[in-house]
């Protein structure tokens, strides 16, 4: 990350799409991010203070849970859904799992209510941190106004999250000329390239839409994703398509965290795919893998992992801050 | 002549003591033939019922008044929350506009889809003022709450909360509103809630919380209902 005197660049790889957030909405500062960071670490923004983003969103699992297979804490529909890794958001058009938010600032208020209608909530929010020690004078760095609003809460919030940036794996290094793949990995790289890509796009790993890779329901949970968002019977099973980078730390998978292991995905896509009339014209049956090709498709899919960023101080519990309250 | 020369008196020689706005479009809301008061029982001899309203808060975007169908002015600030909690929410600032004949009123109810996919905003358009849905991101165009006898849900509720900025559900209403003849004092829009109570039935529709062809129809009841008060 670079910074200027207020201003805050987002670094990213040059092979990098333009992001889809519009910045000129939502200008990054310095203070902003860390102000944002802040709050997303403090569970100053749940009801009894117990809860914070990080409790579910955790950064030495790439922001995602791993204990859990569905996340607990917030209303029904939410709690039916594995918490997804946040990394790479500004690239995102929309988000969850069914696509029900359309913009990263929204985001936030689904887990900060844990009613299905936020009503007061987000005032007593405001008003929490107004009367904090550490709030008005952070809002007042960043925004330059003491009177906290929900519109800085979110912006604020936000603005942690797109300095997340994944982009310093394997995969990235040979990308740039710097490493260079296994031989094993290259297999599986061009396997990945033929089966995959269409979905799980590069660089990126997911094009960020929506589709139905064929996975049989869940009758325990009947979560039938975007269709029970539009109403609209071809969206049924439709989840988004989330992005590979990062595996090893975001486990498990898919949107109900129905797999704890990559292999156990694998065999999904090779005999698993259901007959389901949605599911995506990439992906009418199942995909042929032996189980050589299994094994270097899987030592591709481990060059996503991206150490750096897992580990990076800079996206996590802000010490000074919190410690300080 | 005369009567712009006699509003621009009244203006200077009030300005600067009134603490209510000068020049503003003004709405009322009514029921029962009376302005609403949060919480207070209305009785309707024709359906031998009574309502009482919690809450009403919508928005009302993009209002532009209109002289033979050529625009005469918009105002500047483009979306207004209206909520009877806040009395001064029911006036529409317009001192900064010049005073011109007009005989047409346009504007929205509700928020249109551009701003719905914006990200944060402020002001009336700040989540905290509770018209934004947190399970599912969009403004909540209209937002309606109360009590009826006749209303079988748990404790005689009833909520509307109309929105959705997406096809086919796509909430926003264009309210259009012809005045007899030509004026230059500013409207009283009322917005009258008998027509609307008439026409639904709280018996079969009395809960909506999210966007749908349902939440489509009964917002475009609550447009019909305004009128220009003469
Ligand atoms: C109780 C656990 C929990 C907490 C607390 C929580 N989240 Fe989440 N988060 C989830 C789950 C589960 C989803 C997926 C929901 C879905 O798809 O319906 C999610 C989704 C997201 C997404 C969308 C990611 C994507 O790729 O679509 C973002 C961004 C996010 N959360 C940010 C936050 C922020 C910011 C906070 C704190 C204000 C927070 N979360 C608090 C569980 C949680
Ligand atoms: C038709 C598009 C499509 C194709 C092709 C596809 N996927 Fe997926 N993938 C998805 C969708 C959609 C999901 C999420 C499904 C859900 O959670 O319900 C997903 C989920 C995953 C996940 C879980 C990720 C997580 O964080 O939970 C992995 C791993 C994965 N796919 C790997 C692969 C591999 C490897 C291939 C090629 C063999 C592949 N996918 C081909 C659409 C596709």
């Amino acid at each position: 990350m670079a910074f200027s005197r207020d201003s805050f660049v987002l670094d990213y790889p040059e092979y990098f799409p333009e992001p889809e957030y519009d910045f000129s909405k939502n200008k990054l500062s310095k203070e902003k991010v860390e102000l944002g960071r802040a709050l997303f670490y403090d569970p100053i923004l749940s009801k009894d203070k117990s809860i914070s983003c990080s409790s579910c969103h955790s950064p030495y699992n790439a922001f995602a849970h791993t204990d859990h297979d569905l996340s607990h804490g917030i209303n029904d529909e939410i709690g039916t859904r594995n918490a997804p890794a946040l990394f790479n958001l500004a690239w995102q058009k929309s988000f969850n799992w069914d696509g029900a938010v359309n913009h990263l600032d929204m985001q936030a208020l689904a887990p900060i209510t844990d009613k299905r209608e936020m009503n007061e909530d987000l005032k007593n929010v405001i008003s929490k941190l107004q009367d904090s020690k550490i709030y008005p004078e952070l809002f007042y760095d960043a925004f330059k106004d003491s009177l906290i609003t929900g519109e800085h809460i979110l912006k604020a919030l936000a603005q942690f999250q797109l300095t997340l940036v994944s982009a310093h794996s394997k995969y990235d290094q040979v990308k740039k000329g710097k490493l260079e793949f296994s031989e094993q990995e290259q297999k599986g790289y061009k396997l990945f390239q033929k089966n995959c890509s269409s979905c799980h796009s590069e660089p990126l790993f997911s094009n960020y839409k929506f589709a139905n890779n064929g996975l049989p329901i869940d009758t325990t949970l009947n979560d039938f994703g975007k269709g029970m968002i539009s109403k609209q019977r071809t969206d049924s099973m439709v989840f988004k398509i989330p992005t590979l980078r990062n595996l090893s730390y975001t486990y498990p998978y898919m949107h109900d965290g129905r797999f704890r292991k990559l292999n156990q995905v694998l065999k999904h896509y090779s005999e698993g795919i259901s007959k389901s009339k949605n599911k995506s014209s990439n992906l009418k049956s199942n995909i042929e893998l032996s189980s050589n090709e299994k094994v270097d498709l899987i030592a591709f899919l481990l060059t996503l992992n991206d150490k750096e960023f897992v580990f990076d101080p800079k996206h996590q519990y802000p010490r000074e801050v919190l410690l300080s309250k | 002549m005369k009567i712009i020369f006699f509003l621009s008196v009244l203006f200077l020689s009030t300005a600067g003591t009134a603490t209510l706005r000068e020049r503003h479009i003004q709405f009322d809301l009514i029921l029962n033939k009376e302005q609403i008061e949060l919480g207070k029982r209305y009785f309707s001899d024709k359906s031998k019922d009574s309502i009482s309203i919690d809450a009403i808060r919508f928005y009302i975007s993009d209002l532009e008044l209109f002289l033979d169908e050529k625009p005469v002015y918009s105002l500047d600030k483009k979306h207004h929350l209206i909520d009877l909690e806040y009395p001064e929410s029911l006036q529409l600032d317009c001192s900064n506009l010049p005073i011109k004949s007009y005989n047409k009123i346009k504007f929205n109810l509700g928020i249109d889809s551009t701003t719905n996919v914006s990200g944060a905003m402020g002001g009336d358009l700040d989540p905290s003022n509770g018209m934004y849905w947190a399970w599912q991101s969009g403004y909540i165009n209209f937002k309606l709450e109360g009590i009826s006898p006749s209303c079988p849900a748990r404790h005689n509720r009833f909520a509307f909360h109309l929105g959705g900025y997406q096809n086919p559900f796509y909430n926003m209403q264009k309210v259009e509103l012809l005045l007899t003849e030509t004026k230059t004092d500013l409207p009283k829009i009322n917005l009258d809630l008998d027509d609307f109570f008439n026409q639904i039935n709280l018996k079969e529709n009395h809960q909506i919380m999210s966007p749908s062809k349902q939440a489509v129809e009964i917002t475009a009841l609550l447009a019909n209902a305004f009128y220009i008060q003469i």
